[in-house]
């Protein structure tokens, strides 16, 4: 297993590399930069140079390359173009805002998506089936931006049970808990569908297989039936929708973060991209691609505990 | 024991801006009385005293900073943070900047002629401390320290409006009075702006400068105004402390927690549920109507507008054709961008330069008599059109913000194109992209919103050829005039010369005014700013240590 | 990765898989089979019917539309529903209806073309990579790993920002996210059902491998994708409305519901419509795809049919 582990990561440089090369010559190709987009549009052509020249933007472009590469691989991100902070300092203070909603948003997802797939599977075609499906499907099409303004006009404005925006510190539990209820939920409902489909999906076909009709027919308790059997043979594919989730709500739950107005990894590439600011927007990339790297991982050494099958490849 | 509790609940009851009542309920909880409280709180240091003071909650339209340097500050949320910790030598009166008053300086001087050069004479006020930062000490403010800022704001590396300053020489004299002599004369006009609380005006103190060092400062910035900088989170919110050495006396308020809340309607609701104070409103009227009928809050609409105009290029086909660019000038309507924003945030305009907000500008009646107007008439249109040889029309590609305030307008003149026959390719881009993109000639027809403190910087920066790549009509008729008019120091002859100025970018179709934006905040009833809102150029309502909320 | 593998696919091909002519019948009884089987699945039918009354709106929206979707009147900007204008009017004076009506257009267009051409690109890349393995799946995987790298508003951002926007264009950027995502859930598949035994027999047989793939493994894999694909639509209406959230999209004055959702949110408290309206549309189209990816998904499944 450690092997396994030790060269995936091996395998994850190339990969982190090429991904680095794409950001680092794209966002040096599309219109804007970083001078202007620090300096305003009052500023006059003059000073925008005088900082591209600061910035180092006005050498060759491979020579850019070469220092920035340097530079990375002695651990070095960089500053931000735009503020002038080491960009590791904002990551490190975006990161844990991050996972904390992306874990809850998975938790709500998973707590709302596998009670609701089984219901609809096992009640199917009947009207619980279909309302269960309605709502997954809402929760799916709805862009979380507008659920978002919902829940916090409903139940901040109105009734006033959390705050409307902004993230706790991480001093403050409560505080931090409270704030991260609606962000959370609006996340977690995009996925609550998928995972619902899929355990739908799945369960249908476990409902179909011989041992579950023996077990039925041999009078074991329906629910005794689908926790012990139809359940756990979900999860392997819902291992790997988590896996896959974790990898998404990370890189995209910036709106969500915008409308509440949350600090968050999302947030901080979509800034960085819209103004510009390559290294920020490099440094972000090269952490989110690890990430996905760790989570790969991760959610490998799950399915070999899930599925024990696996291990026989 | 018990004291270090009071003590952190106090200062926690700070950050959060609790009332007293509120404090009195939470030490209730922690098994502490109200006259234990009181007594506790009375032994306690001042600066802790400050706690009846409420933090003030403001929520900017913005995703982060840029950056607090005030020599670099250029979006609103910069400039209104910057306000609050920097001062100038003089400042636009507070609520009302058509007007100005000393700051640092213990007077506005009338400039004196010395050797054939204009001079400009500040004396500083004695009481100015310079607030302490984690690596200075705090100290009384001198002459050197506004001859390094000055010298900072000209200096390209440093500031991002060195063009400002250029022909301009500051000197210490003594430890409290500095000079400017200036190589060309200006008018008071034109020179106050520059040494206002505004831009480069700003005082930046030089060993609090540089013991932050440039890129650490661009964060944590140290002046000498009412609001002390405390901490930055980034994407999250700034802290601001009261600065209870402040020379005009101590704040009403403990700090500012100024937050950067992007979409609008999160603020809306983040005002509503009483989790911000005062929020960065939406430029339209509908939305200030529906504010004011809101319980407990109210929206202000006031100056200074961002002007919204369209500027022609002169010189590229088939635009250099005065026929085609007159046909664009008789197909638009005012009322229809107007309209956008809605009366009060929307005001008409006649010429580029708001007459409404600064000397040189026309005002409607001017507009009238100069026949510079344009009623929308698109019959007349089509004609010209067809005279110039483009009967059958043609297509214009342009690219706009995604910003409202440029997408709309686009969106607007699109449909107004539309009618005589001119199809417009709308490509929307992000907003630092399109800054760029028109500056490199990709838009003949440019839409720009903006504000200038003065009608020759207007003028200049788009009308001129020294205006450069934002000259975006290509414009050079006026040149001689705009030069004249900057040296000119009598104010009604100035005003004139920059009148006629506008005039003629009219009469020859290079640009046509729509409207001022102005400034839409909503605040909650409790909160009163401690002056008018009639117009402020730091695009806020000006939040200084006169501001207060009431319990 | 014969975690995500279907146990039981095996058996249900099973039976169609001999030699060359005998198969080209029992496949044209299959479809009919197959369109038996769908026609008997209620909700399928009645998905299908919603598909194509959607279709039939987009297609005849100049029909129904009662006003012009780009004929501003900012004067009456953001006016309430009335007899004239049932859904009011938006913040630029238009019919907010007339525009929920044309809006069918694009999202069907972002909807279909995109899952479409990310959904054929992605399976054949993890089809052809999981069967072929070797070199090719290294290189084929790897291109996959780095477009998953990215994610889905920044690539959007980025390919709009070097293309420049348009429909084509947004079609384009929403496909290179749905690519990888096909690729990934079609690979582990194929990598199982190519070690099955009917996979064997027909490579003992001679068949070739053009014929192996498109006859033995996709049907197999596509049970699976269908389903996801038909939830994706979902996904890529939606990333078109995230796209326009942060100001990138269709060309200026397109409707679309994304653009629609967008602007109507900031008035959202007193004109719901605005942003509610196309919203609901597009809750309906995904709902009608939805039904039919279930439908699909029963008919390329045996094992769900009760």
């Amino acid at each position: 297993m450690l092997r396994h582990i030790f060269r995936r990561l091996l395998l994850a440089i190339p990969t982190l590399l090429v991904v680095v090369t794409i950001i680092f010559l794209v966002v040096r190709v599309i219109p804007g930069n970083p001078a202007v987009a620090a300096l305003g549009e009052y500023a006059s052509q003059d000073a925008v140079n005088k900082l591209e020249q600061q910035l180092g933007l006005d050498k060759p472009k491979w020579v850019q390359y070469v220092d920035y590469m340097n530079a990375l691989a002695h651990g070095d991100l960089g500053k931000s173009m735009i503020n002038r902070r080491p960009a590791i300092d904002q990551i490190k203070f975006v990161l844990p805002y991050t996972l904390e909603l992306t874990a809850a948003a998975i938790l709500i997802a998973l707590i709302l998506g596998i009670p609701t797939g089984v219901l609809t599977a096992v009640k199917r075609n009947t009207w619980v089936d279909y309302t269960g499906r309605v709502f997954s499907l809402a929760g799916l099409s709805a862009p979380s931006f507008y659920v978002g303004l919902l829940f916090i006009y409903f139940f901040a404005a109105r009734l006033g049970w959390f705050p409307a925006i902004g993230a706790g510190d991480f001093h403050h539990l409560g505080k931090n808990l409270q704030t991260l209820v609606l962000p959370a939920i609006t996340l977690g409902l995009i996925e609550t569908a998928y995972i619902a489909r899929m355990t739908r999906s799945v369960m249908l076909g476990v409902l179909s297989e011989d041992y579950v009709r023996t077990a039925r027919a041999k009078g074991l308790a329906e629910r005794i039936v689908l926790s012990q059997h139809a359940i756990r043979a979900a999860l392997i594919p819902i291992v790997s929708l988590v896996g896959i989730f974790t990898i998404s709500l990370i890189g995209n739950s910036v709106l969500v973060e915008t409308v509440f107005a949350r600090p968050g990894l999302g947030k901080l590439m979509v800034g960085a991209a819209n103004q510009r600011d390559y290294t920020m927007l490099q440094a972000v990339m090269v952490v989110y691609a690890l990430i996905i790297i760790v989570i790969n991982i991760v959610v490998d050494i799950i399915y070999t505990v899930v599925d024990p099958r696996v291990r026989y490849d | 024991m018990q004291e270090r509790k009071i003590e952190e609940l106090v200062r926690e009851a700070s950050r959060k801006g609790l009332s007293r009542r509120q404090l009195i309920q939470r030490a209730a909880v922690l098994g502490i009385s109200a006259p234990a409280l009181t007594v506790a709180m009375t032994k306690m240091a001042p600066a802790a005293l400050a706690q009846d003071r409420p933090t003030l909650r403001i929520a900017q339209n913005a995703a982060d900073l840029a950056s607090l340097d005030p020599h670099y500050a250029a979006g609103t949320q910069d400039r209104a943070l910057v306000d609050m910790v920097f001062n100038g030598l003089v400042r636009f009166k507070p609520g009302d900047s058509t007007q100005i008053e000393p700051d640092l300086a213990t007077a506005v001087p009338e400039p004196s002629d010395q050797g054939g050069k204009q001079v400009w004479t500040f004396t500083l006020r004695d009481n100015v401390q310079v607030h302490k930062t984690g690596k200075s000490d705090a100290y009384t403010l001198t002459a050197d320290d506004v001859v390094f800022s000055f010298k900072k704001a000209a200096d390209e590396n440093t500031s991002a409006y060195a063009g400002d300053y250029q022909g301009i020489t500051v000197a210490k004299v003594d430890d409290k009075t500095v000079t400017f002599t200036l190589d060309n004369p200006l008018s008071p006009t034109l020179f106050l702006p520059k040494v206002a609380n505004y831009s480069g005006g700003y005082v930046v103190p030089q060993k609090a400068y540089e013991a932050l060092g440039a890129d650490a400062f661009k964060t944590a910035p140290a002046g000498t105004g009412p609001f002390k900088f405390d901490s930055y989170t980034p994407q999250n919110s700034v802290a601001l402390v009261a600065n209870d050495d402040y020379f005009r006396g101590q704040p009403k308020l403990a700090g500012i927690d100024y937050r950067y809340i992007e979409e609008s309607s999160s603020r809306e609701s983040a005002l509503l549920s009483g989790d911000i104070d005062v929020i960065n409103g939406l430029p339209e009227g509908q939305w200030v109507d529906k504010m004011n009928k809101s319980d407990g809050v109210k929206a202000d609409v006031f100056g200074v507008g961002e002007a919204i105009w369209l500027e022609i290029n002169v010189t590229a086909k088939p635009f250099d054709d005065a026929k085609v660019r007159q046909a664009i000038a008789l197909a638009l309507s005012r009322e229809n961008h107007v309209a956008l924003f809605g009366a009060p945030v929307g005001e008409t305009i006649y010429s580029v330069v708001p007459a409404q907000l600064m000397p040189g500008g026309l005002t409607e009646e001017q507009a009238k008599k100069a026949g510079v107007i344009y009623e929308q008439n698109i019959d007349q249109a089509k004609q010209l059109l067809a005279e110039a040889g483009v009967k059958d029309g043609f297509e214009i590609k342009l690219v706009t913000s995604q910003m409202d305030d440029y997408r709309r307008n686009y969106e607007v003149l699109q449909d107004e194109l539309g009618k005589i026959g001119l199809k417009i390719d709308l490509q929307v881009v992000q907003h630092a992209a399109m800054h760029e993109l028109i500056r490199k000639g990709t838009n003949p027809l440019v839409i720009y919103v903006a504000f200038r403190p003065t009608a020759d910087t207007y003028l200049t920066q788009f009308f001129t050829t020294e205006g450069g790549n934002t000259n975006f009509a290509h414009y050079s008729a006026i040149d001689d005039a705009v030069a004249k008019a900057r040296t000119t120091t009598d104010a009604d002859e100035q005003a004139k010369l920059w009148q006629d100025a506008n005039t003629q970018i009219l009469k020859d179709y290079a640009a046509y005014p729509f409207l001022i934006k102005n400034l839409v905040y909503a605040r909650s009833n409790k909160v009163d700013y401690g002056h008018e809102l009639k117009s402020i150029v730091q695009l806020y309502p000006g939040i200084d240590e006169t501001t207060s909320i009431s319990s | 990765m014969a975690g995500t593998a279907n146990p039981t696919a095996a058996s249900f091909e099973a039976g169609a898989h001999d030699n060359g002519g005998a198969s080209e019948i029992k496949l044209v009884s299959q479809r009919q089979r197959a369109w038996r089987t769908f026609r008997s699945n209620r909700t399928a039918v009645i998905g299908l019917g919603m598909v194509v009354a959607i279709v039939l709106v987009g297609v005849f929206a100049p029909l129904i539309a009662p006003y012009a979707p780009n004929e501003q009147s900012t004067i009456n900007r953001l006016a309430q529903p009335s007899a004239s204008h049932w859904l009011g009017r938006d913040d630029y004076g238009r019919d907010i209806l007339s525009r929920v009506i044309y809006g069918t257009r694009v999202a069907l267009l972002v909807g279909i073309l995109s899952v479409l051409l990310g959904g054929v690109f992605g399976t054949a890349i993890g089809v052809i990579a999981g069967y072929f393995r070797g070199k090719l799946d290294t290189v084929l995987m790897r291109l996959v790993d780095i477009l998953l790298s990215f994610p889905d508003l920044i690539t959007g951002l980025l390919v709009m920002a070097v293309l420049g926007a348009g429909l084509p264009k947004l079609i384009i950027a929403i496909a290179l996210t749905i690519t990888p995502r096909f690729a990934r859930i079609a690979y582990g598949p194929t990598l199982a059902i190519k070690e099955k035994e009917f996979v064997e027999a027909a490579k003992a047989l001679g068949q070739n491998n053009r014929r192996i793939l498109t006859r033995h493994i996709l049907p197999n894999v596509s049970g699976e994708l269908i389903v996801l694909a038909s939830l994706w639509t979902a996904s890529a209406i939606r990333l078109e409305a995230s796209l326009s959230f942060i100001g990138l999209g269709v060309k200026p004055p397109t409707a679309t519901w994304g653009q629609m959702i967008r602007d109507g949110v900031t008035y959202l408290t007193d004109h719901p419509w605005f942003s509610l309206a196309p919203g609901i549309a597009l809750l309906i189209t995904v709902f009608a795809f939805n039904l039919v990816g279930d439908g699909l998904r029963d008919v390329l499944d045996p094992r769900s049919r009760s």
